[in-house]
């Protein structure tokens, strides 16, 4: 099942704010090396962290199993702001629009060595459902080349926003994905899995596993 | 009209592509400005798959036949310096790097000897992963390859979208997108067999007919491929039509 929070609801959920922002550090400082991002506290957290921001959190056994953050384009984000010489023409903007950012999967939870896992397409599958819901239907993203290829396959429309560059020794490329109903049947299809992920209210308690 | 704009038209075309044959052609029609006039994009086959299996893993090419049935007879793909070279790299690279890298070897040597005759000297690769993890690479080849930094992440760009476009119309001309349709009664007594209700219990509890929920029953069975109530019920909270 996959939470959407915003800053607001996730502060008032100390064990939820903790384990989202221990996961950022561990995959973003740890793993990705983006040093810019160190804290002593072992908690990753920037400026766009903000009160209009909305935060997914997949839970699978109480444990929180991915993530990502979602950044309305009205106000300054990563495009904007951090990485501007990603987009070469007009950067797409306005309350259709946001930015998908921090996207993470828990290291428990990846399925293969390169496949993208069943967390990982929820995080997918919960961002169209999500958008959709609120009538956004276009999302920014700043990933590695192969990722344009997995949305291409998930039958988005990409839009490339330039060219790739390289940051450290990883590739990134701005891609604006457009996406509708026939989006969405297909990422489930994909998923093997109809029904919706996106749950109502806020998560249990981490740690506590539902009994089902 | 800028650069980039250029590439985002040739992009475009790309995706407006009806056939994996239009796909090619529009691809080629820019690459060949570079001397990158031959493509072949596919999904890399494991060691050992026969060559008759290795052709359902090509997506787009515009090789000519004999060499396409020369690589696959003679399975070159075991011995092919580009594909060993792709397996460990995740970046492009141009073909001459991938054979300096590879010690001299009898057979890859004759790979690459072949594939002067059919006049591709030197080439591109671009490696790339699928969704499933699968590595697929698009392959552009040509007599003498030029290109400047710009055009270079043009042409990587567009073959991107290339055999993206490529994996779309195949899935939409084959299966994947086969939602099974369950109507609410069927998903109904699915749930409740679930919990371990039978056929006359269901009936009660819906208030149908015996006869009617166990002919519910059947035409969920049948819908999910299920040869039995048990996996039909496992089936259908595996696709998420119940929980």
């Amino acid at each position: 099942m996959l939470f959407s929070l915003t800053t607001q609801q996730l502060m008032e959920r100390p064990d939820l704010w903790e384990a989202v922002h221990r996961l950022r550090y561990k995959i973003f400082v740890d793993e990705m090396r983006w040093a810019d991002l160190d804290r002593p506290d072992g908690l990753e957290i920037d400026q766009f962290d903000h009160d209009a921001a909305e935060h997914h959190l997949v839970i699978r056994n109480g444990e929180l199993a991915g993530y990502q953050r979602m950044l309305p384009t009205t106000r300054p984000h990563l495009l904007s702001d951090v990485m501007p010489e990603l987009c070469e023409g007009r950067r797409p903007s306005g309350p259709n629009v946001w930015e998908l950012t921090r996207y993470a999967v828990a290291p428990g939870f990846r399925d293969g060595k390169r496949g993208v896992s069943t967390v990982g397409t929820e995080l997918i599958a919960g961002f169209v459902e999500w958008g959709l819901g609120r009538n956004i239907n276009q999302v920014i993203i700043e990933v590695e080349p192969v990722w344009v290829l997995r949305t291409l396959q998930l039958h988005f429309l990409a839009t490339p926003l330039g060219y790739q560059r390289t940051y450290g020794n990883q590739q990134v490329v701005a891609t604006l994905l457009t996406f509708n109903d026939h989006t969405l049947d297909v990422v489930r299809s994909r998923r093997n899995h109809h029904a919706p992920v996106l749950a109502r209210g806020t998560p249990d308690m981490l740690g506590m596993r539902q009994a089902s | 009209m800028g650069h980039f704009d250029r590439t985002l038209e040739y992009i475009d075309q790309v995706q407006r592509a009806g056939t994996a044959a239009a796909v090619c052609e529009r691809l080629l029609s820019v690459t060949s400005n570079f001397g990158l006039t031959a493509l072949i994009a596919a999904t890399v086959p494991q060691p050992g798959t026969s060559s008759s299996q290795q052709k359902d893993h090509v997506l787009l090419c515009d090789w000519p036949n004999e060499w396409l049935e020369r690589y696959l007879t003679r399975n070159y793909v075991d011995h092919d310096p580009v594909v060993s070279h792709l397996k460990q790299l995740r970046a492009p690279f141009q073909w001459r790097e991938a054979v300096q890298s590879m010690p001299a070897d009898k057979s890859s040597d004759e790979v690459m000897r072949d594939a002067r005759e059919f006049k591709l000297r030197d080439g591109l690769a671009f490696p790339l992963i699928t969704l499933e993890g699968q590595i697929a690479l698009v392959s552009l080849g040509g007599e003498a390859v030029e290109l400047s930094d710009s055009e270079f992440a043009m042409v990587s760009l567009a073959s991107t979208y290339a055999i993206g476009r490529a994996m779309q119309l195949q899935t939409t001309t084959s299966k994947v997108i086969e939602h099974i349709e369950l109507t609410p009664r069927e998903r109904e007594c699915l749930q409740w067999a679930a919990v371990g209700k039978s056929e006359w219990e269901i009936s009660q509890i819906l208030g149908i007919s015996e006869h009617t929920s166990e002919k519910h029953l059947l035409n969920a069975k049948s819908k999910l491929g299920a040869a039995n109530r048990v996996q039909a019920v496992a089936e259908a909270i595996r696709h998420g039509y119940i929980s």
